[in-house]
């Protein structure tokens, strides 16, 4: 036990993200629970027949009169239901829902009581001090959790892949970031956010929802809102009956929430980027994936699955110099966060390039990445888990590492010490000292044994189960 | 059974077990067993037979047995506990709870808070710092700022730089871009992030040297060596790191152009070297004693590579210790090792060889004694010289003459040896001179005949042309008959004239008389090796 630097004090940990709140065990490798972040909420209380029409009922001191949280939170057609998500920017901004979907998670879903165990919360690296604090207080004050820590993302997805120093691209749902990770510290002046992830998305929904050349618009209306549908050839306009009884329910904010589901999924679906830079023809020559759409709409898409990510790497100087804010691509966010490095911690950065975030998960992004920095730099590595498990929940795992140590026990602060020092102490012991030079040296150790763990469980998950056979195939 | 056992035992002559009828059968049988225990490997039956007194092999015929079983069910369970603990690196007293064996101690402390390791800070007093750590740059609260931040960031200055932020004083750790990127612009008088490093630094050494010390005068130099920084030394570092990557790729394409350029003409220069010294050797032969060529990897450590090769290489190949360090065997110079002496043999020893008729033979100096050049022992009469197979049929023939049986002796003794091969070295040296001898003669007197022909050319005109021709076309026919049978009619001539015919023509040298059989031998070529190769064969025999 001591040789692996583990110490497991049954600490939870929290990583909530734009599109997920994850939870779970410290010294799992998968978090037990996985939420959506999004969530159901009616203004106005409606008649007494729809209230309490499922478990997850919100507390009753929240501004709304009622919310509907996880699996059957908002992706169930409710009259007038609005949808809300109290991230922005991955910074949370409605703490009340924020507290809401982790009491859900803790309580609901892995049927824990929050007050007996150490809680460990993520933060993105941009976040602010005020709301570290706010958090804190959540889970002081209303969770009553024994101890809490506070630990950034970036730092996070640096130890999951083993590493104290290391550049971290993570690819959100809202944002992408690059983190140089340095011993365990971020450096703050080397950080560069961008909303590109968002762009990549409106680009996609204008794309489906606009007529183009060769197929008229394309509805993007969720299986909930559609009665029956028959089969259509490719192409050929969809022949679907919509649920006009529900119609009259949906809300604006309903409807943009399933709107941007369905995009989501086309691109996750058939999505993908070149792996050595755009070129039409390269774009023309990849098969084109076959997609179908909730009304039974399908086509196949070929050369547009491309154009439309390309925007990760690549947006026409005409399209930047029109729009000053426009979000940053993954390589000028790498410049920016390098411009800032010292020379020589530069090589280190580039030797210990972590991919990570769920966004990354598409088609060919590690191999553009790979050749888009090869082209600038020599030596380069990236190190980006194959198991999609591992990328899009990189950051929790590198949570649970972390609160699974034992010499990371010294660091949590405890109840008492939040009686006595109040918020300050948030900002010092989890900002200035977010880690202490011995810890680093077990965090290998810790990631090691966090493997091992790993593909011993992970034999009944299929997908590592497909990947070890093709790696031994 | 039983019977059948006591008989067996009586017929070889064993002491059998005393019969007491007063027993009862199963105290005997108790009795048997305490006695002599059958062993493992030997039948029941058997056992009866030849009674305790098994032959000793039988221990091992016993039956391979099976890896034993893991004992899993026995162990003893360990338990555990789940118990709070209390960390000794925290300040405060949080009970945190954990697995841990139920024999640990309660009261042990908890094991991961050895690794909280401090390192121990440089703190000033009042005094001191106005006494040695007066700056004009630095006022004391950012001198005190800076000595904080070390401490909390354990002194990585990567992380010091990114999160100095003292409100009030010059702006110190700007952006690092301003100093990397422009290279040009870069001014000294612009404060860096090194100037951080360099108050730490230096106001350490200060608080050191001034200090009362301990120790001794050592482990504070080497204290104070560890404080060392020099500022620009550092800035002059960082400059040449960032050109090293503000190179254009067109500077990287040149640079490593040229760097293939150098190499290749370390190559080149490496085959020559190589070339000459094999020209050396090949001018000097086999026994120049010219070291192995070396194959460096750079020029610059070239001499010290030689050196400590031949050193190693020296006493094993037989060079006295003199000569590794002569002067004369530099590589760059020219030079031959000079020849190889040997060791002078005790003449008492030399004596008892003689008396003993023994024989030494020593290895070749430059060959190793490695596994392939050892020469087993072989019967002397095994190593007789072979003539060679061209000339094979006339040195025979020559032997047959003499009256000696080559491929025989009836006493191979040393001499005896080396007098056969001195015979049959000078007799295909004679054999060959004789062809040579012939093959100009024919040629004169194609000349001849050729001269001969031009000049009644020239004295009939164009009237003798005719002759002319048709004489050289015979003589042309007449080589190309003898190139066509040339091996079997040479074979029939030299038995049918027999040995007076060659020793004749090659001893009286001026016999002009014209043979054409012998012109027919056409390989000559390869003879004036021969008889250097059987030379060297003779050395290396002896």
């Amino acid at each position: 036990m001591v040789n692996y630097g583990g110490d497991e004090v049954s600490a939870l940990v929290v990583d909530i993200g734009s599109s997920s709140v994850r939870a779970g065990y410290a010294g799992d490798d998968t978090p037990k629970a996985v939420i959506p972040s999004s969530y159901g909420y009616f203004n106005n209380p409606p008649g007494g027949d729809v209230s309490m029409e499922n478990g997850n009922s919100g507390e009753p001191k929240s501004a709304y009169s009622q919310i509907f949280i996880g699996q059957n939170g908002p992706s169930t057609w409710r009259a007038g239901m609005e949808i809300g998500n109290p991230l922005q920017d991955g910074l949370i901004h409605d703490f009340d829902s924020a507290r809401s979907l982790v009491e859900h998670a803790l309580g609901d879903v892995m049927r824990v009581n929050a007050s007996e165990h150490p809680i460990l919360v993520t933060e993105p690296p941009w976040n602010t001090p005020a709301n570290r604090e706010r958090m804190a207080e959540i889970m002081f004050e209303e969770m009553k959790a024994p101890a809490f820590y506070i630990a950034n993302t970036g730092v996070l997805n640096a130890f999951a892949a083993g590493k104290g120093s290391a550049l971290v691209i993570d690819i959100g749902q809202s944002m992408a970031s690059v983190t140089p990770v340095v011993d365990g510290f971020v450096l703050r002046k080397g950080l560069a956010t961008s909303s590109i992830p968002r762009l990549v998305h409106s680009h996609a929904h204008h794309f489906l929802s606009n007529p183009t050349q060769t197929r008229h618009a394309i509805d993007l209306y969720p299986h909930q809102l559609i009665a029956n549908r028959l089969p259509v050839d490719p192409g050929a306009p969809p022949r679907f009956t919509l649920r006009e009884d529900r119609l009259a329910g949906v809300t604006q904010s309903w409807k943009a929430w399933y709107e941007a589901r369905e995009v989501d999924e086309w691109i996750q679906s058939v999505g993908g980027v070149l792996e050595q830079g755009w070129n039409d023809q390269v774009a023309a020559s990849r098969p084109p994936r076959q997609y179908e759409f909730p009304t039974g709409y399908n086509n196949y898409f070929g050369h547009d699955r491309f154009a439309v990510c390309e925007q990760y790497f690549f947006q026409k100087p005409h399209f930047v110099q029109s729009n000053a804010t426009a979000p940053k691509t993954i390589p000028s966010l790498i410049l920016e966060a390098f411009r800032t490095c010292d020379p020589e911690l530069r090589q280190v950065l580039m030797g210990n390039v972590v991919l990570t975030g769920g966004g990354s998960l598409l088609n060919g992004f590690s191999e553009r990445l790979a050749s888009e920095l090869s082209r600038s730099f020599s030596h380069v590595k990236i190190h980006a888990p194959g198991n999609p498990t591992e990328r899009r929940y990189g950051g929790w795992l590198g949570g649970s590492i972390l609160a699974s140590l034992g010499t990371f026990h010294q660091l949590w602060i405890s109840r008492e010490e939040w009686q006595e020092h109040g918020t300050a102490i948030v900002g010092q012991r989890c900002y200035w000292r977010p880690v202490i030079r011995q810890l680093l040296a077990r965090v290998k150790h810790g990631c090691s044994y966090e493997r091992q763990k790993h593909q011993l469980q992970g034999y009944q998950d299929n997908e590592w189960v497909t990947r070890t056979m093709v790696m031994k195939g | 059974m039983a019977a059948s056992a006591s008989d067996i035992r009586s017929a070889l002559s064993i002491a059998s077990q005393p019969q007491n009828p007063a027993q009862t059968p199963a105290q005997s049988k108790k009795l048997q067993a305490q006695s002599s225990r059958k062993p493992d490997g030997i039948s029941r039956e058997l056992y009866s037979l030849i009674g305790p007194s098994a032959p000793s092999l039988a221990a091992q015929l016993a039956k391979p047995k099976l890896k034993q079983k893991p004992n899993l069910g026995s162990r003893s369970v360990v338990k555990w506990e789940w118990r709070s603990f209390t960390n000794g690196a925290r300040k405060d007293k949080l009970q945190l709870r954990h697995w841990t064996k139920a024999a640990t101690d309660v009261n042990a402390d908890y094991p991961f808070a050895k690794y909280n390791v401090q390192s121990t800070p440089y703190i000033y007093t009042d005094e001191e710092y106005t006494q040695y750590l007066q700056d004009p740059e630095w006022t004391k609260e950012e001198t005190d700022f800076l000595f904080n931040v070390v401490r909390e960031f354990d002194t990585r200055w990567y992380v010091i730089y990114d999160r100095y932020d003292f409100q009030g004083g010059p702006a110190r750790s700007m952006e690092v871009s301003v100093v990397l990127f422009k290279l040009d612009t870069y001014d000294q008088s612009t404060l860096s992030p090194q100037d951080l490093k360099d108050r730490y630094y230096s106001a350490c050494r200060k608080l050191i040297r001034n200090r009362p010390w301990s120790g001794d005068e050592a482990s504070k130099s080497s204290l104070l060596a560890s404080f060392h920084f020099d500022k620009e030394r550092e800035i002059t570092r960082k400059k040449y790191v960032a050109s090293l990557e503000n190179r254009t790729p067109d500077q990287v394409a040149e640079e490593e152009a040229l760097y293939i350029e150098v190499k290749r003409l370390e190559q080149s220069e490496r085959k020559f070297k190589k070339d000459r010294e094999d020209l050396l050797r090949v001018l000097s032969g086999v026994e120049s004693g010219l070291p192995d060529v070396l194959e460096d990897e750079s020029p610059f450590n070239n001499l010290p590579i030689i050196d400590t090769k031949k050193k190693r290489k020296g006493p094993s190949s037989g060079f006295l210790p003199t000569d590794v360090d002569s002067p004369t065997s530099a590589s760059n110079v020219i030079a031959l090792d000079p020849p190889i002496v040997r060791k002078p043999r005790d003449p008492k020893s030399i004596a008892y060889d003689a008396q003993h008729c023994i024989i030494r033979t020593d290895l070749p100096p430059n060959v190793q004694a490695t596994k392939a050049a050892h020469h087993p022992a072989f019967m002397r009469s095994f190593k007789l010289p072979y003539p060679k197979a061209a000339l094979a049929p006339r040195i025979n023939q020559i032997f047959a003459e003499l009256g000696i049986n080559n491929t025989r002796l009836v006493m191979p003794t040393r001499d005896n040896c080396a007098r056969l091969e001195g015979l049959m070295e000078h007799i295909s040296a004679l054999v060959e001179s004789k062809k040579i001898l012939d093959k100009l003669e024919y040629d004169i007197q194609v000349a001849k005949k050729r001269l001969g022909i031009r000049n009644s050319e020239d004295r009939e005109g164009g009237g003798g042309g005719g002759k002319g021709k048709g004489v050289g076309i015979g003589s042309a026919m007449d080589v190309d008959d003898g190139d066509a049978d040339a091996d079997a009619e040479a074979e029939e001539e030299s038995v049918r004239d027999g040995r007076a015919q060659s020793i004749v023509s090659t001893k009286s040298a001026r016999s002009r008389r014209p043979t054409r059989r012998s012109m027919s031998i056409s390989s000559v070529d390869t003879n004036a090796t021969a008889s250097a190769r059987a030379s060297n064969k003779r050395k290396f025999r002896n």
